[in-house]
């Protein structure tokens, strides 16, 4: 797969001017535990009708900051986006908690850091 | 439009495609069945591996002060998958998946919760053996090296 | 003054399989906005798998995650282990899990089109199909030993060898089954009171298409031209006679079409498969732990299944991340009830083929 490494500020942009949507399929928007309380963010893309390695979009970042959105030019993200709210405990412009957690869940079940 | 007539009046002639629900008849098990794993104690060689492999840890042996090992199986639990017997070295002598069907849990077995006491017993006895193995080494070590200093 | 009335559907409903909660905004007959609350059925598969099991165990867990695409489940999973371990595994393997992965694909396309048929109100059409899907359900548990839960791949090969009676009980099965799905195809298509059902209704455009980045017989109905057989090569589809379905539309009628012809081109696989298949080991010999990252695309039968395994050198994963073909599927779908009758909902939902055990895992 192809890596592209991207910080908080240039996020939307990179993955806006790569995006085509008659070209690329959005698959997911991955979220891993990295060590000191960060979290990886990776936003992975396939291409329609060819055999193509993903691209792979990764930002790693603390986890207390606001994370951008990209379902301004991705609507579909907005599923992967609130799942990743509710499982990491992050926050993404725009995204509710309330996927699948319920208020009396216990929170971010995935955001423990194990590593 | 002609068709669909045509249809409709052949469907009118024709039997229906509805079967009865067979009553009288057992259901008959293909051959193969993934059924219940069965055991043999006098050919297993205690060594665990089908509890390691086990995915929903539905075998669990007890631990007995002596050393010898008591083996459990939990057919509620158990998946069916398998795995246990592939991991077995000893397959289809000590372990080996049979074509029987599965009982049913019945309430008055209690399954669940006796199953949970279960765990907890073969767990403690595990700790238990292990602490007094490591106690009898200690123990060892010390007479050992009390009669290298006389 | 509010001009909308909100209607409920779920989350529990006669038309509904799984518990998925949709509000919709009605002006009269017409929905104008959708809610959906989707996460009913949570149990925190991902969570299990990179905590309680171990590696080898995964693939039991995540076959759970869905019962009717449980093979395409545990063979996403799978395959990322392996590549992960670097474990290349034969032609016959490959052959025989392409051959589960095409009857499930046979037997769920069959109880999508049964659900459609029942959601718009045609109950013995469900029936009758239900019936024939049965042929495929019995050669599946005469190949893995189950009905539902087949158990069939693990990690280095497959769990069972075909044998030649098996073969043989899959080719008469099929033969028997092939007159059947050319007695619907008929129904499908010429059959009056059904094409009022299903002709213009819930109709994604090709944009649209795009734009929410659908996928499986959703988007190839739309004459999207994805499918992750052509964008892979974990599999050698083309050898068997694989060749990608569109239709025109995007409504209801040709997403059922779709589905129709992608049965008989599986049934079609599925003969040159067991024709074909290679000799060879059905296990490879598989050693070490898992380390570094793969991502697997299957297409299962609703469409995309990814899945994301990261471990780190010990038995324990540190990651797995299951993308369900439903679960990307929801945006469309919520556009695809704006501006539908209230009405239709139930058949248009039924089309969608969801799978809300897969989405909410």
């Amino acid at each position: 797969m192809n890596k592209i490494t991207v910080n908080l500020e240039n996020v939307v942009e990179t993955i806006k001017a790569f995006y085509n949507p008659a070209a690329h399929h959005f698959l997911t928007l991955n979220a891993l535990n990295a060590p000191d309380d960060s979290i990886e963010l990776e936003w992975i893309f396939t291409r329609y009708g060819v055999i193509d390695e993903p691209t792979v979009f990764t930002l790693t970042c603390k986890r207390d900051v606001l994370i951008p959105s990209v379902t301004s030019f991705i609507p579909s993200a907005i599923m992967s986006e609130r799942e990743t709210v509710d499982m990491f405990g992050v926050s993404i412009e725009g995204a509710k908690r309330g996927l699948y957690l319920d208020e009396d869940s216990r929170e971010m079940p995935l955001g423990r850091c194990r590593v | 439009m002609l068709n669909a007539l045509i249809q409709a009046l052949k469907n009118l002639i024709s039997p229906p495609v509805t079967l009865q629900y067979p009553l009288a008849e057992d259901i008959t098990l293909p051959a193969q069945y993934r059924g219940l794993i069965e055991y043999s104690a006098e050919d297993c060689i205690f060594c665990d591996k089908c509890e390691h492999a086990c995915p929903p840890r539905a075998i669990i042996f007890f631990q007995e002060a002596n050393g010898d090992k008591v083996y459990r199986y939990n057919p509620h639990l158990c998946i069916y998958c398998g795995e246990c017997v592939r991991a077995c070295p000893k397959p289809q002598e000590a372990l080996w998946q049979s074509e029987k069907k599965q009982p049913f849990a019945l309430r008055a077995e209690n399954v669940n919760s006796e199953w949970k006491v279960w765990e907890e017993r073969c767990s403690e006895s595990r700790d238990a053996f292990a602490a007094a193995k490591k106690a009898k080494k200690a123990a060892k070590a010390q007479s050992d090296g009390q009669g290298e200093m006389q | 003054m509010k001009k909308t009335v909100e209607i409920p559907l779920g989350s529990q409903h006669i038309s509904l399989l799984e518990p998925i909660r949709f509000r919709f905004h009605c002006e009269n007959e017409v929905i104008r906005d959708v809610d959906a609350d989707v996460g009913f059925v949570h149990r925190g598969v991902e969570e299990a798998c990179a905590s309680r099991f171990e590696f080898k165990q995964v693939g039991y867990v995540v076959a759970r995650v869905c019962g009717l695409c449980a093979i395409t489940h545990s063979l996403g999973y799978t395959l990322a282990v392996e590549k992960l371990l670097h474990v290349e595994t034969s032609m016959r393997i490959k052959y025989l899990r392409m051959l589960m992965v095409e009857l499930d694909r046979i037997h769920s396309h069959m109880l999508c089109l049964a659900h459609t048929a029942e959601n718009a109100g045609f109950e013995a059409l469900f029936m009758q199909i239900m019936n024939e899907r049965e042929l495929v359900m019995d050669v599946q548990e005469a190949l893995s030993g189950n009905r539902v839960q087949f158990d069939y791949i693990s990690i280095g090969g497959v769990n069972r060898d075909l044998s030649a009676q098996a073969g043989a009980l899959v080719l008469r099965n099929l033969s028997l089954l092939e007159p059947k799905i050319d007695e619907l195809f008929e129904r499908f298509t010429s059959n009056w009171s059904l094409s009022l059902k299903y002709r213009g209704i819930g109709a994604l455009s090709l944009t649209q298409a795009y734009m929410y980045n659908t996928l499986g017989p959703l988007a190839r109905a739309a004459g999207l031209e994805t499918d992750v057989r052509l964008e892979t090569n974990d599999f050698p589809y083309a050898q068997i006679g694989f060749e990608i379905i569109t239709e025109q539309g995007g409504d209801i009628y040709a997403r059922n079409l779709v589905r129709l012809r992608e049965i008989k081109q599986s049934i079609k696989m599925v003969r040159h498969i067991i024709e074909g298949l290679p000799e060879g080991a059905i296990q490879e010999k598989t050693k070490g732990k898992p380390e570094g990252e793969a991502i697997v695309r299957i297409e299962a039968p609703r469409g995309e299944l990814m899945y994301l395994v990261r471990g780190n050198k010990s038995s324990i994963l540190e990651r797995v991340r299951i993308k369900t073909p439903t679960f990307s599927g929801i945006p469309a779908m919520i556009e695809i009830f704006k501006g539908s009758n209230f009405a239709d909902a139930p058949a248009i939902l039924a089309s969608f083929d969801p799978c809300m055990s897969c989405t909410a895992k």
